[in-house]
């Protein structure tokens, strides 16, 4: 690869690596997987960086190229290392009765409402759960939210719907009609 | 219009992603349906919930290192030592920043380059506010209305001025995660500019500032009160935002009341 090229990845690509392991780690729900998934999707982002066409100006598409690359690398890893993957990871520290006797009760109500949504989050399919992750965390618009994850729009929107939908059960509101 | 296409509307038009006309037609059937309304409301507070409660997470040091290195190795680059191309060394000096802001949010205040990182991160925040539909969770020019907003998605209760009179109307606030922590976002316009603000409680009561730097054509300033943190962003000019920060803190320190703040310098 040209030098100019290698830079103009490292100016496009790399600045979302943050952006990459966090959808990653969502979609594993496991760190070591999710690093070894940011890894891998880098690699063939590189291999294919000569397709990609957007500038260093459109961050914004570098992103979404990006987060594409690394939900199907991370579909492909899962088909591959089915049992480990399938494992949720379970935060030792917030469920620990130790470290809840010392909040105040604010603190813990906190910690219940933040364990009650990873938690529901967790349960969802990963393809409600990665329309949330993409919305809500990384701010993508339903257009770029159909490029990561290869659907029409109208499927971005019934999807994040119906994923709002089972959070907000989930979270102990009564359940909506329609 | 059925229940189910109205949900599915409503969906979009939290994201700011259904078109004017609809949006209109929605917000006039919020208008008359109560139970549309209260589901609106709990989508709202779904979503602000989900950005206070689940965390973006940052990628490890030791991944940013292991795929810096992957990537030089598969495109044959020379894992070059003595001189950086410009943009890796912005790229080391960010990953350095960004380290510091995983260290602790305590020392962001004391530290020059925890600094900078907040500046970035408060610059993020502000870039992403102007995309679309991200700008406010709560539109409202009362800051009445703004205040009581913030009521139990927070662990504060953030002052809200309105400065319409001086030319800074109040436009709306949301959640925002800053250095490691959710924070207000109040947001201010002057004629086509928008003005974020940024406030989340002072630690150990430590005064500061004003501080100002630039960055990709945005102004930031800075300043710590007794009781929080601001950060103020926006395209305006310096001068005019210079202003627009003076009011701020003179509102604050007659809000706050004698002897427990000192307007900052």
């Amino acid at each position: 690869m040209e030098p100019s090229e290698l830079e103009r990845f490292e100016a496009v690509v790399l600045p979302h690596l943050d952006a990459a392991y966090s959808l990653a780690r969502y979609l594993t729900r496991n760190d070591d997987d999710a690093q070894d998934v940011v890894q891998d999707a880098y690699l063939r982002a590189l291999k294919y960086f000569g397709g990609f066409r957007g500038g260093a100006s459109e961050r914004g598409d570098g992103r979404a190229w990006l987060l594409a690359i690394v939900r199907n690398t991370a579909y492909t890893w899962q088909r591959r290392h089915r049992g480990d993957a399938l494992a949720t990871e379970f935060d030792e520290e917030l469920h620990s009765d130790a470290v809840a006797e010392q909040h105040p009760a604010s603190a813990l109500e906190r910690d219940a409402a933040r364990q009650a949504l990873h938690r529901a989050l967790d349960r969802l399919p990963r393809e409600l759960r990665e329309v949330i992750v993409l919305r809500e965390l990384e701010g993508l618009s339903y257009k770029e939210i159909g490029d990561v994850t290869g659907v029409p729009i109208g499927t971005v929107m019934s999807r994040l719907s119906r994923a709002r939908r089972r959070l907000h059960e989930a979270l102990g509101a009564e359940p909506e009609g329609g | 219009m059925t229940h189910r296409e109205i949900e599915l509307q409503l969906d979009a038009y939290v994201d700011g992603e259904l078109a004017s006309e609809d949006a209109r037609e929605l917000e006039t059937h919020l208008k008359e349906c109560r139970e549309c309304a209260r589901r609106h409301e709990a989508r709202v507070a779904l979503s602000a919930a989900i950005r206070q409660h689940v965390p973006a997470f940052r990628a490890p040091d030791a991944l940013r290192r292991r795929v810096r290195t992957a990537v030089r190795d598969a495109a044959g680059a020379p894992p070059s030592r003595r001189v950086l191309p410009p943009v890796a060394a912005r790229w080391l000096a960010l990953a350095a920043s960004l380290a510091l802001v995983a260290v602790g949010s305590w020392r962001l205040g004391t530290s020059r380059a925890g600094e900078d990182a907040l500046a970035g991160q408060v610059l993020a925040s502000h870039v992403r506010s102007l995309m679309p539909g991200h700008l406010t969770d709560v539109i409202s020019s009362d800051q009445h209305t703004v205040k009581p907003w913030f009521n139990g998605k927070l662990d504060f209760s953030p002052q809200v001025y309105d400065f319409a009179g001086r030319g800074f109307p109040l436009i709306g606030g949301r959640l925002d995660y800053v250095g490691g922590r959710a924070v207000a976002a109040l947001v201010y316009g002057r004629r086509q500019h928008l003005i974020n603000v940024l406030l989340w409680p002072a630690t150990r009561g430590s005064v500061s500032g004003p501080g100002v730097a630039t960055r990709q054509g945005y102004h930031l300033l800075h300043w710590t009160t007794p009781d929080y943190v601001y950060w103020v962003v926006s395209d305006l000019g310096l001068a005019e935002l210079h202003d627009f920060a003076q009011l701020l803190q003179q509102a604050d320190a007659a809000a706050s009341g004698p002897g427990t703040a000192r307007p900052p310098p």
